[in-house]
């Protein structure tokens, strides 16, 4: 390396802009270990937030929306936004049992109708991600008023299919090996259990889809587009990028996430309730976005920043139920979070 | 060649440092700017300029130092501190609301009111004298954004003006202007010192900064070099202030352009609504060409129009031979076409990405598939760092941290990084020092000795003499003439451009 570098990278003298630097950029982290070490080790509760059966459930709740929350961050670093998330899983929830109804009708296996629904709802999540981009792309709309339309069809559709009410799956077997399934990833002699803990395969997914959904951000050419078209759009029109194609995908993908974190839910319940499923989801996962320091202006994200976001709104959530505090005030807290953590994150101009 | 003294003293900065991440942007800097006089100050890309003004205007808050307002310290804190002193800056890059008309911004947070009323029609009658004041023939009720950048810079005057300001510093005014409009200008800076308002005059144009200014301050990197008055230097005794050597010729020599050779690049009778009708010129692999053209003529629409962001009306666009309508810059690059814009920052470069981001922008699939080799980008930015002798002590940092010239180094490098075989520059040299103007005239002629085809677009006429082959001449949207190597005079091509010519066409 040349001998400039070193010199360049180490500050002369540390100064509170440096402090207020690393706490714009790792705030977020700072805030989910001290979250981490209070609930750990120091609260009075700490060794039940320990148990390695808590944490488990924790992230087991929160997966989908961690699902979600991995694709809006893509849509908001893109410029964007997708308000129409909780009515894609709904709808997607909604097709998958009533397909997988009148397969298994015609008498179609448990496992082949599982599968053909499931890949029919992602489907189905795929193209309402398509409509929502072409809509932003093609059309000209602002995403917020695209979205909004589809937040309301979406949802909309889902009542009228389902009359309602709630859809039962009429075979259970295949959906709860899926559904609360997983394999004994952590061996008890670690956690200190005779048996090992079984890990959801939804936590693993959701997981996965983290990781991929980070190295794509940061690592990859789609992911620097994105950032390009987010941070300027007539620059990156200037400079070759296809902008249209890049802004229609991250809404594709998000909304194929969306279907996939409405099949988890669905799956876990063997039903799905067309009123509820996702509803209020698209707010769970712009506030883990912001919280996790992506800029609503776009251009300027990471994903990792989101699952933390994610995890910090799930931890404080528990530690409210722990301390039995009223579902009525939990909103409080998580509104107050979410400013706050913007206040922090905001940087100096 | 000895430092002079301002008669009455206006304002004041006393050993002012700056410190920014990487570099010490000013290094106890001592200067005082004197009442009803035209202050120059002159320096490279990075000298500190900017960041001195900066401070004055209440962008900036100095580490250390004092400045003083007629004689009294005091604290620049905000924009607002710096108005409530009579301290208004007109910025090198516009500061204006895009959709608000003209009126509305020049009177924004001081509009005329009754009873918490704007008073719309005085407001816009007021915003009228100024606009004939500073020579812009703008109507007060227009919307900002369709304004052409040199309307919007006059506005931007007309604003600070308005605030009845009494120390005005301007960055680089006249980059925008036509010779016309700059004439204007330098009367009103003239009329404006005449009447006690001290003016600081920032420009990388030293036959301006000469002809304009009483006295001449010459800042580089970070440190006065000193003070002087225009009748004591000249204009290669401040160039080698402003780098601290001896500047060799600033243009290099002209290859022969290439003869017989088919044309890269031809336009044939380009029509481009609403303000281009008909433009034809040819370009050949090696050739330079040089657009020349009023503001307003149609050159960057033109430029535009060929690579897709613009529709095409009437006419055809060819490249080497074939007739091509492109419908974005990425199928113009796919051809190897490409346009470096004159808006660095809006269109230029992305200022909240990295340098190294920057360069490979325009063709990353280059540097893998899905994937891009980060080593590799970095070793690529590296070599256009050496190359184009780029001032960038971190090139993973935001490129918003760098000074505007080396943001527009790294904006040309963008296009040369993707190899094209024709590349249009849009005022390739806008805000940028005499060094580095110099690097970038070799660097044009060694890509079109190696057979690039080369359309270089500049308001600034010494220039497009200096480096073209040829140069064409536009008016109000046509292709006025065609100016060889014998006849190149800035006479002649502002004849042709001012439409003042023996035998003018007749005029849309």
């Amino acid at each position: 390396m040349t001998p400039t570098e070193p010199t360049a990278i180490s500050p002369s003298t540390p100064s509170t802009a440096k402090v207020a630097f690393v706490l714009e950029r790792y705030g977020v982290l700072v805030a989910f270990g001290g979250l981490i070490l209070w609930n750990a080790v120091f609260s009075s509760g700490a060794s039940t937030f320990r148990d390695p059966t808590n944490l488990r459930n924790i992230l087991n709740q929160n997966a989908a929306t961690g699902i979600v929350a991995v694709g809006m961050t893509l849509v908001i670093v893109v410029g964007g936004i997708d308000l129409s998330v909780g009515s894609i899983m709904a709808l997607a929830g909604a097709s998958a049992i009533l397909i997988m109804n009148s397969l298994l009708a015609s008498g179609m296996s448990e496992w082949t109708a599982v599968a053909c629904a499931g890949s029919i709802a992602i489907a189905i999540g795929l193209a309402c991600g398509a409509l929502n981009g072409l809509l932003v792309t093609l059309g000209r709309l602002p995403a917020f008023i695209a979205t909004l339309g589809g937040l309301s069809a979406f949802r909309s559709i889902t009542l009228a299919i389902a009359d309602g009410g709630e859809l039962r799956a009429d075979a259970t077997e295949v959906l709860t090996l899926i559904g609360r399934g997983g394999i004994p990833l952590v061996p008890g002699s670690l956690i200190g259990r005779s048996t090992a803990l079984v890990v959801y395969w939804n936590i693993l997914l959701f997981f996965a889809i983290a990781i991929l959904g980070e190295i794509i951000l940061s690592r990859s050419r789609f992911g620097r587009h994105v950032v390009a078209v987010g941070g300027n759009e007539t620059a990156a029109r200037y400079s070759a990028i296809p902008v249209n194609r890049v802004r229609l995908i991250t809404y594709v993908l998000i909304g194929g996430l969306a279907s996939v974190a409405g099949l988890i839910l669905t799956a876990r319940n063997n039903s799905m309730s067309s009123s509820q499923l996702g509803l209020l989801m698209e707010l769970d996962a712009i506030a883990a976005v912001v919280i996790g320091g992506t800029s609503m202006a776009g251009g300027r994200g990471r994903v990792w920043g989101t699952v933390l976001g994610v995890l910090i709104l799930a931890i404080i959530n528990n530690m409210l139920v722990v301390a039995e505090v009223s579902p009525y005030w939990q909103g409080c807290v998580k509104g107050a979070i979410i400013v706050l953590a913007v206040l922090i994150q905001r940087g100096r101009r | 060649m000895r430092p002079v003294e301002p008669p009455q003293v206006a304002v004041e900065v006393d050993g002012i440092i700056k410190d920014f991440p990487a570099t010490r942007a000013l290094d106890g800097v001592t200067l005082a700017f004197g009442k009803g006089e035209v202050h120059g100050l002159i320096g490279e890309n990075g000298a500190g300029k900017s960041t001195l003004m900066r401070i004055l205007a209440g962008l900036l808050k100095p580490d250390a130092g004092a400045v003083r307002v007629g004689g009294r310290t005091v604290s620049v804190g905000s924009v607002a501190e710096a108005n409530a002193l009579g301290i208004a800056m007109i910025h090198q890059e516009l500061n204006l609301v895009g959709s608000l008309t003209v009126a509305e911004n020049i009177f924004l947070g001081r509009e005329p009111r009754t009873m918490g009323f704007v008073r719309r029609r005085r407001m816009e009658a007021l915003a009228a004298s100024l606009l004939v004041h500073v020579g812009a023939s703008v109507d007060p009720g227009a919307v900002v954004e369709r304004l052409s950048v040199a309307e919007q810079q006059l506005v931007e005057i007309a604003k600070a003006l308005a605030a009845d300001a009494t120390f005005l510093i301007m960055d680089e005014p006249t980059a925008v202007l036509s010779a016309r409009e700059t004439k204007a200008l330098f009367s009103l800076i003239r009329r404006l010192a005449a009447s006690g308002v001290s003016i600081v005059y920032i420009s990388h144009l030293l036959p301006e900064v000469l002809a304009l200014c009483t006295r001449i301050s010459v800042l580089r990197d970070g440190k006065l070099v000193t003070t002087l008055l225009p009748r004591d230097t000249s204009e290669s005794s401040l160039a080698s202030l402003m780098v601290g050597r001896e500047l060799s010729d600033v243009f290099p020599p002209k290859r022969l352009p290439p003869v017989d050779v088919a044309p890269a690049l031809e336009l044939r009778s380009l029509c481009v609504e609403p303000t281009v009708f008909d433009v034809s010129l040819t370009v050949a692999p090696g050739e330079i060409v040089g657009l020349a053209g009023l503001v307003g003529s149609g050159r960057t629409e033109s430029a535009e129009a060929v690579v897709g962001l613009r529709d095409v009306g009437r006419g055809q666009v060819r490249v080497f031979g074939l007739d091509v309508s492109f419908r974005d810059p990425r199928e113009a690059l796919a051809t190897g076409v490409a346009y470096v814009s004159e808006d660095r920052k809006g269109r230029g470069v992305h200022l909240d990405m990295s340098c190294v981001a920057n360069v490979t922008l325009a063709h990353l699939g280059a540097y893998g598939r899905f994937f891009p080799n980060t080593a590799r980008e970095q070793s690529a930015a590296r070599r256009w760092v050496d190359r184009l002798a780029i001032r960038a002590p971190d090139i993973t940092a935001p490129i918003r941290t760098l000074s505007g010239g080396n943001q527009q180094k790294f904006a040309v490098a963008k296009w040369l990084d993707a190899n094209p075989r024709i590349v249009i520059l849009d005022e390739p040299t806008r805000g940028i020092d005499l060094g580095a103007k110099r690097e970038m005239y070799r660097l044009i002629a060694e890509l079109a000795s190696q057979g690039l085809a080369c359309l270089v677009i500049s308001s600034e006429l010494p220039e497009l003499l200096g480096l073209c082959h040829r140069i064409v001449v536009m008016r109000q949207g046509r292709t006025v003439g065609v100016v060889g190597e014998g006849e190149m005079t800035e006479e002649r091509i502002m004849h042709l451009a001012a439409g003042v010519d023996a035998a003018p066409r007749p005029s849309a």
